[in-house]
């Protein structure tokens, strides 16, 4: 009894400081801002699938979920914040205009979308390199243009925070506590009152799914099995 | 060889416990096990700098315009065009069009000094203000709201937060006017050439008062620039019209008088290099034959 009053007020606090993540936003509009209700299993993505099909609607709901995380790649990794601006405007442009070659079967809408911010990324910085080499030989000082973080990272963490607000909330309640709290299996089980072999179940499965997603949809070159190095 | 079991990795990889000496001969030889291991610490990694994710901060409201105003001028590509086609009857582009025919089934909007000021505000946000100013056009907001429809309209006054007391009028009024239309003259899809990546794309009209316009999108970086080319294909001479800013966006280019646009049918984008030759480099990047 403990441990369901436990778990519910745990999944209430989740529900409440995801409302804005870019993991929340995949799951269906209906569900965001719904604190505190048992989120459902994400349906098969039938936003990539309106997406696709050119429904504006669609552009409007992908904006409101991932917005924020295509944002925080360009805000972060560029150090001008007109630029990262002018980035993100590109990239649901240029994703909308380009929908036709989205590929569900290659991966999400959000890793899709940030791939798309990526590049777009890497080119401002490209293109500020090449202004800045330009205007050396005018001998001004140029504005540094770049943060220093690695764009790939950020596509990283985003795609992992989104896989992460996607686990039943099991899995994802043991790991927060794995990952953000460092507890032990031991520990979490005290805290939760979960038995520890289920928290080490939750544990494997959950981190089974995040590298998965971290495999389809991540920009950083790692260790991929053969069968999923081309998928992204 | 008897692999290690692969809960045990993920606790490996989470801390959980340390690799006894068996554990760690194994994966002293082990490349399976050892990139494993190495992928799920990396993903582990991951999932503990997730944590500042989950209160990302909304985009400015500015933002979501800036996507409708640049979307907008493009809406004719057609592509983009097809979504609207059912509900802007008269989207199509084509030579029969009136610039200024009057649209029945749009309720007329009174002008607002308010919303007056609102494109300007948005146009600051466009990557191509050169080309939106020089169109010449009264505001984005027109073009606007002739082409996106209704919902588009009101998402982007609920967005403007802080303007929403005035602004939901003009969303129950509908943001909606009969716009001035460009007459189209011809149009051409451009496709990407030769080795170009495939997803390089573009589209060009060519307006009644002389003016190309080109949307491109996803063009290959470069080190120099791109620029657009008028190209008779029979004689292969050519006519510079312009510069491109970037490797997606629009541009409005003016054309030169004296074009037959008959014989010069091709446009083409090109890659060129800050080389001090004017000459097209041959590096074509994207092409596409005009008709209407």
């Amino acid at each position: 009894m403990e441990a369901d009053t436990d778990r519910e007020s745990g999944a209430t606090a989740v529900g409440a400081t995801v409302g804005h993540a870019p993991g929340k936003a995949t799951r269906p509009v209906t569900a965001v801002g719904t604190a505190g209700q048992e989120p459902e299993p994400p349906p098969p993505d039938e936003l990539a699938a309106r997406f696709r099909a050119g429904d504006e609607t669609a552009l409007r709901e992908a904006y409101d979920r991932f917005g924020r995380a295509v944002l925080h790649l360009a805000t972060s990794t560029l150090a001008n914040r007109s630029d990262a601006e002018d980035v993100t405007q590109a990239t649901f442009v240029a994703a909308w205009l380009g929908r036709d070659t989205f590929d569900p079967t290659k991966g999400s809408l959000i890793g899709w979308l940030l791939g798309i911010g990526r590049r777009k990324v890497i080119d401002r910085l490209r293109a500020s390199a090449r202004e800045m080499r330009v205007v050396e030989t005018v001998r001004q000082l140029p504005e540094p243009v770049a943060t220093g973080v690695d764009p790939d990272a950020v596509v990283d963490r985003l795609v992992v925070a989104d896989e992460l607000a996607r686990l039943p909330d099991d899995q994802r309640r043991m790991l927060e506590l794995a990952f953000y709290d460092d507890l032990t299996h031991q520990q979490i089980a005290t805290v939760t009152g979960v038995p520890l072999g289920t928290v080490k179940s939750h544990i494997r499965r959950g981190m089974a799914s995040l590298k998965r997603r971290w495999e389809v949809d991540g920009a950083a070159p790692g260790p991929r099995p053969a069968g999923l190095s081309g998928a992204r | 060889m008897q692999h290690l079991d692969h809960d045990r990795l993920v606790f490996l990889a989470l801390g959980e416990s340390e690799a006894d000496h068996g554990e760690t001969d194994h994966l002293g030889g082990c490349v399976t096990c050892r990139g494993e291991l190495d992928t799920l610490r990396h993903v582990a990694g991951l999932g503990a700098d997730t944590q500042g994710l989950y209160a990302l901060p909304d985009p400015p409201a500015h933002l979501w315009a800036g996507i409708l105003a640049e979307l907008d001028t493009v809406a004719e590509v057609p592509a983009l065009a097809e979504a609207h086609r059912q509900d802007l009857p008269e989207a199509r582009p084509g030579p029969a069009q009136s610039t200024t025919e009057a649209r029945p089934d749009v309720p007329r909007r009174h002008p607002s000094p308010v919303t007056g000021d609102r494109p300007d505000a948005r146009r600051r946000q466009s990557p191509y203000p050169d080309a939106e100013r020089a169109a010449g056009r009264p505001a984005a907001r027109s073009r606007r709201g002739r082409r996106w429809p209704r919902w588009a309209t009101t998402v982007v006054t609920a967005t403007a937060a802080a303007a929403v007391a005035v602004l939901g009028t003009v969303a129950v009024l509908g943001d909606r006017e009969p716009a001035p239309r460009q007459e189209v003259l011809a149009s051409a899809p451009l496709a990407a050439y030769g080795s170009t990546p495939k997803d390089a794309n573009g589209a060009a009209r060519v307006f009644a008062d002389g003016r190309l316009h080109l949307h491109v999108a996803n063009l290959p970086d470069v080190p120099g620039y791109y620029e657009v080319w008028l190209i008779n294909p029979t004689t292969m001479e050519m006519f510079s019209v312009g510069v491109l800013r970037g490797s997606s966006g629009d541009a409005l280019l003016p054309l030169p008088p004296n074009v037959d646009l008959q014989e010069y049918s091709v446009v083409d984008v090109s890659a060129e290099q800050y080389d001090n030759q004017p000459a097209h480099s041959g590096d074509s990047l994207l092409r596409g034959t005009l008709t209407g």
